[in-house]
């Protein structure tokens, strides 16, 4: 499997450097705005003049305008979710449908190589990837607190947050498995991939602004990735781990019984 | 005992058919040929051999064994038809990156092929994506057959190889069978097939047509023979022995001939004679002959 494993971290290292250093980018501006600019006090001024549903919105996103929720909010922000939805269905789509697609699985699985232990390299160095890609994350708020003299988030605090962010990731991993082990083609995997976390955050968004459709949220994976929940009680919420944990492992079980059984090419 | 066994093998993709009770058996130190057009199912067929396609029917026993099990593909080597090499990464790099799928046991004949067929040392640093296509196939040729393998499955190997690699190519595979090596090849070109194999199956729709050895196959094959005679076509022709069936057109005349082609020679060798064309068979003469017989015997 080391030898996969070398593969697999040559196929993606420039991508996945690329997508790390934007999400620890992205973290760190969020500690120098913070710091620099009277954040509470714009969006105090900008949410008089909208909506009361999208004030509500607001609200519950950021849950309060201190430091720390505004912290917080970078991780829950849509770049910082698109970003790692990104790296998560790349490296899914590409992990089987990509590697039909370009003819090389077949030579791969020829060789003395189980399907299981091909499988397994592969959800082994995506878990330890997006691990990786929280935890420079987090790294990057620790800094940009060092750097620009903020005392909002503790250690555990970000563990918590990084943690919680990977599970979400996972999650994303994990159905575009499935869709990669039942497709051929990477492009249109990712694609399927990226449109369902689209949809769930849409669903987020949606529930979160119209009364009428909170029903919806249960029905959102982004719904168990609570930024500001760990926040509040220092923790992280049984319910989102069990949620996000559970979609991942179900999104790579079903994909693992249908990699077994399917035809290459 | 064999080194891969077929019973009975089917394989449906829906409702179609690609493989219809297929079976047959190679033992080691066999060149065995596996004949048929293009869509007839050779590359199911190796495909199912390596695990990589589940058969709907059959049984199929690679050393005894089932292929989906890694340690059997371990005394395996496979060269694909439409080969695909990972296009960042250079030709060693490759030899490297497969070898290293058997961590333990080495790639002793390395030298030797990169030597055999004149893999040139740009191949090696290059990244893949910009050799030639004929340097790829090198590549896999070697990827196939770097480790010694006691099995080699080669699916239209020469495709991209110029003659002079050809011919080292053949002497590899004779080289490989001289060590029991067992070889299946499979191919639509019947004299490269012929060059190197023992036994052939013959597969079309698949369907075995045939699985014969190669001198009965030539004794049985119908070959086709183009004459333009200076004046006319003489009279009789067909009544020569071994033509069985003859086509006139014009001073042309087309003969298909089974067995020996003396007396058509000395036939024709009396007549003044301005063109002779006795081309390689083709599947198509081949095929020719397995409907006759099927005819003959019904």
């Amino acid at each position: 499997m080391t030898n996969l494993l070398k593969r697999l971290f040559f196929r993606h290292a420039l991508f996945l450097a690329a997508v790390t250093a934007v999400l620890a980018g992205f973290e760190f501006l969020i500690c120098a705005v913070v710091s620099t600019i009277d954040v509470p006090g714009l969006l105090a001024e900008l949410l008089n003049n909208v909506p009361p549903a999208v004030r509500e919105f607001v609200r519950q996103s950021f849950g309060g305008f201190s430091a720390a929720d505004l912290l917080a909010f970078g991780w829950n922000h849509p770049i910082a979710l698109a970003i790692g939805a990104g790296a998560a269905v790349v490296m899914a789509a590409r992990a089987v449908s990509g590697e039909v697609e370009n003819g090389a699985l077949e030579l791969v699985l020829s060789q003395p190589i189980s399907r299981r232990r091909y499988f397994a390299g592969q959800v082994v160095f995506a878990v330890s990837a997006l691990s990786l890609l929280s935890a420079a994350g987090a790294a990057a708020t620790l800094a940009g607190q060092r750097v620009y003299g903020l005392r909002a988030l503790d250690g555990r605090t970000l563990v918590l947050l990084a943690l919680n962010y990977c599970l979400l990731q996972l999650a994303w991993y994990g159905l575009t498995l499935l869709f990669s082990v039942l497709g051929r083609e990477a492009g249109r995997v990712a694609f399927a991939g990226f449109l369902v976390a689209l949809l769930s955050y849409l669903v987020l968004v949606i529930a979160q602004l119209w009364r009428n459709a909170a029903f919806l949220l249960p029905w959102s994976v982004n719904n168990y990735y609570s930024p500001r929940e760990i926040l509040a009680a220092h923790a992280l919420p049984v319910r989102s781990v069990a949620v996000l944990a559970g979609f991942a492992a179900a999104g790579t079980a079903a994909a693992f019984w249908r990699f077994l059984k399917r035809d290459i090419p | 005992m064999p080194v891969l066994s077929l019973e009975n093998l089917t394989k449906s993709y829906g409702r179609v058919r690609a493989l219809r009770g297929v079976s047959f058996a190679v033992e080691p130190g066999e060149v065995f040929g596996y004949l048929g057009p293009n869509g007839a199912g050779k590359t199911t067929t190796l495909r199912i051999l390596l695990g990589l396609v589940r058969p709907t029917g059959g049984r199929v026993l690679l050393f005894g064994k089932s292929p989906s099990r890694a340690e059997v593909r371990a005394r395996t080597g496979y060269l694909p038809g439409e080969l695909a090499l990972y296009g960042n990464m250079t030709g060693e790099a490759l030899l490297d990156y497969y070898a290293g799928f058997r961590p333990g046991r080495p790639a002793p004949l390395r030298p030797a092929l990169i030597e055999a067929l004149g893999v040139e040392r740009p191949a090696f640093t290059r990244r893949a994506k910009f050799l030639s296509h004929g340097t790829r196939q090198k590549l896999g040729l070697i990827i196939a057959m770097q480790h010694d393998p006691e099995l080699l499955l080669l699916d239209e190997p020469t495709t991209g190889f110029d003659p002079l690699v050809q011919k080292a190519f053949r002497g590899l595979i004779l080289d490989a069978a001289r060590r029991r090596r067992a070889v299946v090849f499979s191919s639509h070109v019947l004299s490269e097939v012929e060059a190197v194999c023992g036994r052939v199956a013959i597969l079309r729709e698949g369907e075995l047509v045939a699985v014969e050895a190669i001198e009965s196959l030539r004794e049985r094959m119908v070959r086709r023979l183009r004459v333009r005679f200076r004046n006319s076509v003489p009279d009789g022709l067909e009544a020569t022995p071994g033509v069985t069936r003859a086509e006139v057109e014009g001073k042309n005349a087309t003969l298909w001939i089974r067995g020996d082609v003396n007396p058509v020679v000395r036939r024709i060798a009396r007549e003044e004679v301005e063109r002779f064309v006795f081309p390689e068979p083709e599947l198509e003469d081949i095929f020719l002959t397995y409907y006759k017989r099927e005819a003959e015997s019904r």
